[in-house]
């Protein structure tokens, strides 16, 4: 069996294949070690997006058969870039996809209510398996979210349960990453949040659907979230009459 | 019902039932059992009972206070600089810098001790230096003492960088609400390249009283 490191979305028929197989996925994409991120310095400037600075100390740490990373419209061209970091660094196989998946999978979870942090972990986790969703009941939404999934989800931690998702991370779990339709799909009658990392190209789409929503906000978190982006959110949330979740008090 | 806003330096507290004016106790004298009903600032979350974050208190202060619909509020506090900007009556824009703008009103504090400047007889300069933060900035006065230029000619120099710094920040409004200590530093006010009115140091409990009538 192997170990397989995935970075975005992969093409759905990629992923079965390494389902059926039966290899185990990690996706490369979320913090897997504990190590400090400065040590992908040597292979990955220190001001570039978290999130592939995150691929690159993955694959310094854990143990690879093959990378599977995807390149085109539907991830980004840092990502064409790292993979050339990668191959250098690693010396095992990575294979570059261009996933442009067109078949909707669904939307369930970002419509469901289910604390958002959930949200974003199962979406994320959704992208390992090309089994059908669960169907979900969409719940009446107070707030919305857009963007990619943060590098650090503690960032999602103040949000209410009734939160839908949109952008990217909507793309994702409908498995059509490539889809800027989707993507650019907003509800205009909800507080949203629209979100990037820092130093990712998808923060000019942020601030442009930002500046022609009602009632929107563009942020924009590194590494983790400072106390600045979390008071953001914060005030965000409650000038908009929304009880944000709080971890102390 | 004791109201406090939690500053750096300063802490301002209002009793509304007991109290016509707040008062300001250095932060550092405050007794460390003191505990407010509602609070914000800094420690706020630890020192209340109830706390709002600074940038709604800063929202909801300047909604009370100005009465106009469209208006940008910028407020300098001792270590953090942030701002509202509303637009038809709503919150549409808002900034809390807690890093670039470090140490601001703490460092020219500082300064006029250390050189002994009174901000109230200094002109402001035809030139400011172009500083980040309170901290990186100080390396300029030194350069520019060395190179002969006057202490309080160099600090001056600093406070409009300061001043500068903190107007782009709140995105170079033409007219400009001001906000926290610094609005009694005549030099800091002038020092903008726009339309400044100050306020005072009280807006943020100002948001309090607003979020006390709001629940």
């Amino acid at each position: 069996m192997e170990r397989v490191g995935i970075v975005g979305v992969p093409p759905l028929a990629v992923i079965a294949e390494i389902n059926q197989q039966g290899h185990t996925i990690l996706d490369l994409d979320e913090p897997q070690v504990t190590a400090s991120i400065d040590q992908s310095a040597p292979f990955i400037p220190r001001v570039y997006c978290a999130i592939l600075r995150t691929v690159v100390l993955n694959a310094l740490h854990l143990k690879l058969d093959r990378i599977v990373i995807d390149v085109g419209p539907g991830k980004c061209d840092c990502a064409l870039h790292v993979s050339e970091v990668l191959e250098d660094m690693l010396g095992i196989p990575i294979l570059r996809t261009r996933n442009q998946d067109t078949a909707s999978f669904g939307t369930p979870l970002c419509t469901a209510e289910i604390p958002l942090m959930e949200k974003f972990c199962r979406i994320t986790q959704g992208v390992q398996s090309a089994a059908p969703y669960e169907p979900l009941s969409p719940c009446e939404p107070t707030c919305g979210f857009w963007g990619v999934p943060p590098r650090d989800f503690s960032l999602l931690a103040p949000f209410p349960d009734t939160t839908h998702v949109f952008g990217w991370t909507r793309c994702m779990e409908n498995k059509t990453p490539a889809d800027l339709e989707l993507e650019k799909v907003v509800d205009l009658s909800i507080p949203t949040v629209f979100f990037a990392q820092s130093f990712c190209a998808k923060s000019a789409l942020a601030k442009l659907l930002a500046s022609k929503h009602p009632r929107a906000i563009a942020i924009d978190c590194d590494v983790t979230p400072g106390s600045s982006t979390r008071a953001k959110i914060e005030a965000f949330l409650e000038l908009s009459g929304i009880e944000p979740k709080r971890s102390s008090n | 019902m004791i109201l406090a806003d939690f500053g750096t330096s300063y802490c301002k507290i209002f009793e509304p039932e007991k109290e016509t004016e707040p008062r300001i106790v250095p932060t550092r004298s405050l007794p460390r059992d003191f505990k407010a009903d509602l609070a914000t600032g800094h420690n706020a979350a630890r020192r209340s009972f109830k706390s709002i974050n600074e940038l709604t208190a800063l929202a909801r202060g300047g909604r009370s206070i100005i009465e106009e619909e469209d208006f940008v509020l910028l407020d300098c506090g001792s270590r953090d600089i942030k701002f509202v900007r509303f637009a038809d009556g709503e919150v549409v824009d808002m900034g809390w810098n807690a890093e670039c703008g470090a140490s601001m009103g703490f460092t020219i504090e500082l300064l006029a001790t250390y050189y002994q400047i009174d901000y109230k007889s200094l002109p402001v300069p035809s030139t400011g230096f172009s500083i980040t933060c309170g901290v990186l900035g100080m390396s300029h006065i030194f350069d520019a003492v060395v190179s002969g230029a006057s202490e309080a000619e160099a600090v001056a120099k600093f406070v409009r960088g300061i001043a500068l710094n903190a107007y782009r920040f709140a995105k170079e409004p033409e007219r400009l609400y001001l906000s926290g200590g610094l609005c009694d530093n005549p030099l800091f006010v002038r020092s903008f390249p726009c339309d400044v009115i100050p306020l005072g140091r009280f807006i943020l409990l100002e948001g309090l009283l607003s979020t006390l009538k709001e629940t």
